[in-house]
């Protein structure tokens, strides 16, 4: 089994209407590993659970065999650094004197002047991150990607074992976010260091990372390689998308299968035919009538109830329900109201026979939804 | 604001401050009913003397100014501090609940307790303490946030003032010696105030050094503070309580002086940017001058009426402010 640089059992946390359940997974030491899933599916939170920006209700965080509570604050820096989301405005800085923010965990309060190490260090972070000839330029004279590595730059420079990154490349171009996923890839391969970031393109994440951490709903889903965690079963289960997936080196390409609505569409027509003495079609009718609340039901599509006076011997009345499935309609059969309606009535001798067709028919065009009373009188008003 | 500019402005800063500070301080040890010459002043000061004129300087002009310089140094500091801890440009002391706590202490004090009225700086150096230490009490839930501090501050001021106010209505009689104190003015400031306060002004503003690192570092956000490894709610509060002190130090000897705090930190940003390293060592000089110079001019252009500072501070004060905010519309 592979080193964990990060090791979390059990997480949960209920922060309003958001959650986290159940969380229990390693993150490799030394490799790149990329937390995925829809937006709210809690990967954001779970790297400020890892960081203890938020403290979890329940479970454990232990980072390189130790737990997180037993870091003090500026251990805990010193050890694992974070790039959040580009959101909070920054003051108005130099390059070079925000990457040197990154030094601060390893200053005292008394003894705040960079030494030259301090210094060397803060070089190699922006020669890394190629944003050397930036230096003495202010931070928010730079285009968002230069913005994005000087961020970066200052998260190396505080000489961290893992580095975790919320979306580094979501606002940035095409150019800018490969430009940026190869810098972390190369610092990952040159220096050993733990990367972890969220990430929404599913490409890079395949293409860049070692691992991967699904996760939708506040749950992990699934982990892996990427090549085992996105499959069309994953993009089904985590995005809700039927899509095949097919490798080309390390790139997955992921081709979305249209819909086929037709194929899919089918219902269930239940017609209940009654045959009644001649004259007396109306009183069946008016009894239906009765019967209310078929509306409310679960899978319930309309209701058409028809009366045939041109026979001979008997009036014939059908009902006639469409229902998404049968389970629905039977439901239905089983619903309190229909038992209701039915159970201390004599069938009256009006009746001469009753029979129940099913019929599972296909959808080529959607009949017309009910018409609802209050249409009808809304539509008189006018 | 480049790099060039922004270097080429502190250093004028720092120049130009002390040598502001210097001025005002002169400005109000010369001018007055009597004035007195800068090589005159320099005799008194340098050599014992028993003239008429020795005794203006020595005890009326000379502890006067002291107490306005201590006092404009505190409330510039704590402002700058609280402006940088609660991550609001629009802070100022009166919002940690410093004016209210200790302008509900000394009007306690004067017109329920007359016969201890020399412990007053006491009281309303208690009260301010008492008063923004409750209020990060009541914004704290699991962890606490400038948003929940500022509108804590604004119950408990409002609460504060309420009882202040209805003290001063039920005992209108009495209230005549607290109104100065209200408005907050230097009259009549002697060695016995400046004894009172400088202890605390010194230890506080000599704080302030520690509260450069922190107060840098929350400029980057609670989160990235916290990730650079600063124990943030611990330092807000440390600082807090260090704005307080201060705060208390100047409210103690010169009553409620409005707008130093708030105006003197925020132009000094707009100028030299929001490193404390240099904000705060330039709003402190900046802050004693102004209100040094400001209670000369209140002492003196008005005869025969003395103006209290305060009132002359917020005059100026008010538009000025209104400005610097339509230039910063920009603020969120």
């Amino acid at each position: 089994m592979m080193n964990k640089a990060i090791d979390l059992k059990d997480i949960e946390l209920e922060m309003g209407m958001f959650q986290l359940f159940d969380i229990t997974t390693a993150i490799p030491e030394g490799k790149m590993t990329a937390i995925i899933g829809p937006n709210g599916s809690g990967k954001s939170t779970l790297l400020k659970i890892i960081t203890k920006l938020l403290s979890a209700d329940k479970g454990e965080v232990a980072i390189q065999g130790k737990e997180a509570g037993d870091y003090s604050r500026a251990d805990y820096a010193r050890t694992i650094s974070m790039l959040p989301q580009a959101k909070d405005m920054l003051p108005e800085l130099t390059v070079r004197e925000l990457v040197a923010y990154g030094r601060s965990p390893h200053k005292r309060l008394f003894k705040q002047r960079l030494t030259e190490e301090d210094q060397k260090i803060i070089d190699w972070a922006m020669k890394t991150m190629s944003i050397r000839r930036h230096d003495d330029r202010m931070f928010h004279t730079l285009s968002g990607g230069e913005q994005q590595k000087a961020r970066i730059a200052m998260a190396l420079a505080q000489k961290t074992d893992i580095i975790l990154l919320d979306e580094p490349t979501t606002f940035l171009d095409i150019s800018h976010q490969l430009e940026v996923m190869g810098m972390l890839r190369k610092i990952n391969q040159e220096h050993g260091i733990t990367i972890v970031m969220v990430l929404h393109d599913l490409q890079q994440a395949a293409a860049y990372c070692d691992h991967l951490i699904a996760m939708k709903d506040g749950e992990i889903i699934s982990t892996g390689t990427p090549q085992t965690v996105i499959t069309s079963r994953f993009l089904r289960q985590v995005y809700e998308i039927e899509a095949k997936v097919s490798f080309d080196q390390n790139y997955p390409v992921i081709i979305p299968i249209p819909k086929n609505y037709e194929e899919d569409a089918t219902m269930i027509i239940v017609t209940n035919t009654s045959h009644i003495t001649k004259g007396n079609g109306d009183k069946l009718i008016e009894r239906f009538d009765r019967i209310g609340k078929v509306e409310g039901m679960e899978g319930f599509l309309g209701l058409e109830v028809l009366l045939t006076q041109n026979t001979a011997e008997y009036d014939e009345v059908s009902v006639v329900t469409r229902w998404n499935s049968k389970d629905d309609f039977q439901a239905w059969t089983r619903s309190e109201a229909f038992r209701e309606s039915h159970s201390h009535r004599k069938t009256p001798d009006y009746i001469i026979s009753n029979k129940i067709v099913f019929q599972e028919v296909k959808i080529k065009r959607n009949p017309l939804p009910p018409v609802h009373a209050e249409a009808i009188a809304e539509a008189k008003a006018q | 604001m480049n790099k060039q500019l922004r270097t080429k402005r502190r250093k004028i800063a720092l120049i130009t401050a002390p040598i502001l500070l210097l001025l005002s301080v002169f400005y109000g040890l010369s001018y007055g009913s009597v004035s007195i010459s800068l090589s005159e002043i320099w005799t008194i000061l340098t050599t014992d003397g028993q003239s008429a004129q020795d005794t203006i300087i020595m005890n009326l002009r000379l502890p006067r100014v002291l107490v306005g310089l201590l006092t404009g140094a505190c409330l510039a500091a704590a402002g700058a501090i609280l402006q940088g801890v609660m991550r609001n440009p629009l802070a100022d002391p009166g919002i940690i609940g410093v004016s209210a706590g200790g302008g509900l202490a000394a009007v306690v004090t004067m017109v329920l307790l007359p016969q201890l009225s020399y412990l007053l700086p006491a009281a309303a150096f208690a009260g301010a303490f008492v008063s923004s230490i409750v209020i990060y009490l009541i914004s704290w839930d699991k962890g606490t946030s400038p948003v929940k501090i500022v509108l804590a501050g604004v119950a408990v001021n409002a609460l504060l003032g309420a009882i202040m106010n209805g003290i001063m209505v039920v005992y209108s009689d009495r209230v005549q010696s607290v109104l100065p104190w209200l408005s907050g003015g230097l009259n009549g400031r002697s060695w016995h105030h400046l004894s009172f306060m400088a202890p605390y002004a010194l230890v506080g503003l000599g704080l302030t050094l520690l509260a450069i690192k922190p107060a840098n570092l929350m400029l980057l956000g609670d989160d990235s503070a916290k990730l650079l490894g600063q124990k943030v709610e611990l330092q807000r509060l440390l600082l807090i309580l260090l704005s307080s002190l201060l705060a208390g130090a100047a409210v103690s000897a010169a009553g409620l002086i409005g707008f130093v705090g708030l105006v003197v930190p925020h132009a000094v940003r707009l100028l030299i940017g929001e490193d404390y390293r240099y904000l705060l060592p330039v709003s402190i000089l900046g802050g004693a001058a102004l209100v040094v110079f400001a209670d000369t001019i209140a002492r003196t252009w008005f005869d025969p009426i003395e103006l209290p500072v305060g009132i002359l501070l917020a005059c100026v004060g008010a538009p000025f402010f209104l400005i610097l905010l339509r230039k910063r519309s920009n603020w969120r």
